[in-house]
């Protein structure tokens, strides 16, 4: 260290010690900020700096690592020279200090006094020469050929010209696709339809016709909402909990066991019998609701079918093969509004109740139950196996290419 | 010839089935069949060793014996070429 440089931060000491305002606008703390596009906690930890940066000198670095090769793996070099493993984004360094995650309390208050430690006692700038290595290195290659841009019209390969329907965004219609692929193989799922064929075989029977319509809507709903409400707080946890690599992976995971499963099924149940089994739970179940059906006081009953409604889906949730948890681990990977998270949901919600409705409305303008033919059912399980396939291989190895739009 | 047929209310497949068997019923009107809920006939289910999958349709001859057994949603027209062939067993 330079004399000039002792006497100057002898100086700067004291300026701290006996004027901690002056001092922290005399000194500028660098952070290391590495983030994903479409995470939310980055975006919150976003709202941070821009929220402090009137009153704390900082010179935020910020990587996007999930679109940026060379970022994430400059993320890895710096993760390694600091001894640490990455375990997701946010990723921040100041000083000499990691930040990993981001809650808005806790982190928030951590991340401010240490900016404050570092203005007031100066900290060490540990990553400074690994990323002005790793920037010189970018300048260098960048002087050939510019990189392609997202969202660029010219040349973007995500932009299709198709006959009749001229240029087609494919990205902007994924996640629509996606949701309209999964949730269809969801409601082909036999373990969400049994109940409701059970209630429908003696509804049909029962004469008074507002009552029978009112009973079945209000099972439909209920099964809804429960679903709804069972997926809406699944995506909560997991935008709550950022993106963590090992739950990403975790759901990956069951996204390729779920797809492998579905795709055993297409191979094996090619006559698409039903099987046999939890005998007990079924007639259990059978009791119960010809007791609700058969109670006298409407009230009573509309309460008791509801009631039922929440606990055989809750149930059958365990039986879709990790399907909701899948759908809402892509959806939180895609940077929405809030109120679009929960408008992909009620659209997931809708198709996965569409071959309930049909059967629903048939048997009760018919007043016969029919079954939905099976090889529709098979033929979701294909289409569906395989994209949770993709999904699995995606959520653990290019969880970016599942960002759409 | 008769034809057991094994089903049940929760069960998609044997819905499917219900009105095709009912068309072959009155089409061919010498045709014995008797179906039973499987819910209701687990000794039934049991005799007959319908055990794990539904629909399940046991053929059976003059004398009773099981000569065929299918499951799952058969095609009317399969049903109706199997019968044919069987029509005087």
């Amino acid at each position: 260290m330079t004399v000039f440089r002792r006497i100057f931060l002898g100086i700067a000491f004291l300026c701290v010690v006996l004027f901690p305002v002056f001092a922290s606008a005399q000194r500028t703390v660098p952070v290391y900020f590495f983030w994903g596009d479409g995470c939310p906690h980055c975006e919150n930890e976003w709202e941070l700096f821009r929220s402090i940066e009137d009153r704390y000198a900082t010179a935020i670095h910020d990587y996007e690592i999930w679109n940026d090769r060379e970022n994430a793996l400059l993320l890895g070099s710096v993760a390694q020279a600091l001894g640490e493993r990455v375990s997701g984004v946010p990723f921040t360094v100041i000083g000499d200090q990691v930040f990993m995650g981001f809650s808005s309390e806790q982190t928030g208050r951590a991340i401010i006094e240490r900016i404050e430690t570092c203005l007031r006692d100066g900290c060490p700038d540990s990553v400074a020469s690994i990323v002005r290595n790793a920037e010189s290195a970018d300048e260098e290659r960048a002087t050939g050929k510019p990189a392609l841009q997202p969202g660029g019209t010219e040349n973007d390969p995500f932009i299709l010209s198709l006959p009749f329907l001229g240029e087609v965004d494919v990205m902007r219609y994924s996640l629509p696709v996606l949701t309209a692929i999964l949730a269809a193989l969801d409601g082909f799922n036999p373990c969400a339809m049994w109940t409701l064929l059970f209630l429908l075989s003696l509804l049909i029977g029962m004469e008074n016709r507002m009552r029978r319509w009112t009973l079945g809507i209000a099972f439909l709903v209920a099964s809804a909402a429960v679903y709804f409400t069972f997926m809406a707080a699944w995506l909560n946890v997991i935008l709550f909990l950022g993106f963590l690599w090992w739950i990403r992976t975790g759901i990956g995971i069951i996204a390729l066991g779920g797809g492998a499963y579905y795709l055993k099924e297409y191979v094996t149940n090619k006559d698409g019998t039903c099987k046999v089994t939890g005998g007990e739970r079924r007639q259990r179940v059978f009791h119960r609701i010809r007791d609700i059906i058969h109670e006298r006081c409407f009230w009573l009953a509309f309460v008791g079918i509801i009631l039922l409604a929440f606990a055989v889906n809750l149930v059958e949730l365990i039986c879709s093969a990790g399907l909701p948890a899948v759908y809402t681990q892509v959806l939180a990977l895609n940077d929405l509004p809030s109120w679009q998270y929960y408008a992909y949901l009620l659209l997931y919600i809708l198709i996965f109740l569409l071959d309930d409705l049909f059967v629903f409305f048939v048997a009760m303008m018919t007043l016969e139950v029919t079954g939905v033919t099976s090889k529709y059912a098979r033929f979701s399980h294909l289409i569906g196996g395989l994209v949770m396939l993709a999904i699995g291989v995606l959520l653990i190895f290019k969880p970016e290419w599942l960002m759409f739009g | 010839m008769k034809v057991l047929k094994f089903g049940a209310v929760w069960c998609p497949g044997c819905l499917v089935m219900k009105p095709r068997w009912k068309e072959i019923e009155q089409e061919m009107p010498w045709l014995q069949t008797q179906y039973f809920e499987y819910d209701d006939s687990l000794e039934t289910a049991k005799k007959y060793d319908v055990t794990e999958d539904l629909p399940v349709f046991i053929f059976l001859d003059r004398d009773d014996k099981e000569f065929l057994r299918l499951k799952g949603e058969v095609s009317k027209e399969e049903l109706v070429r199997i019968l044919s062939e069987h029509k005087d067993r």
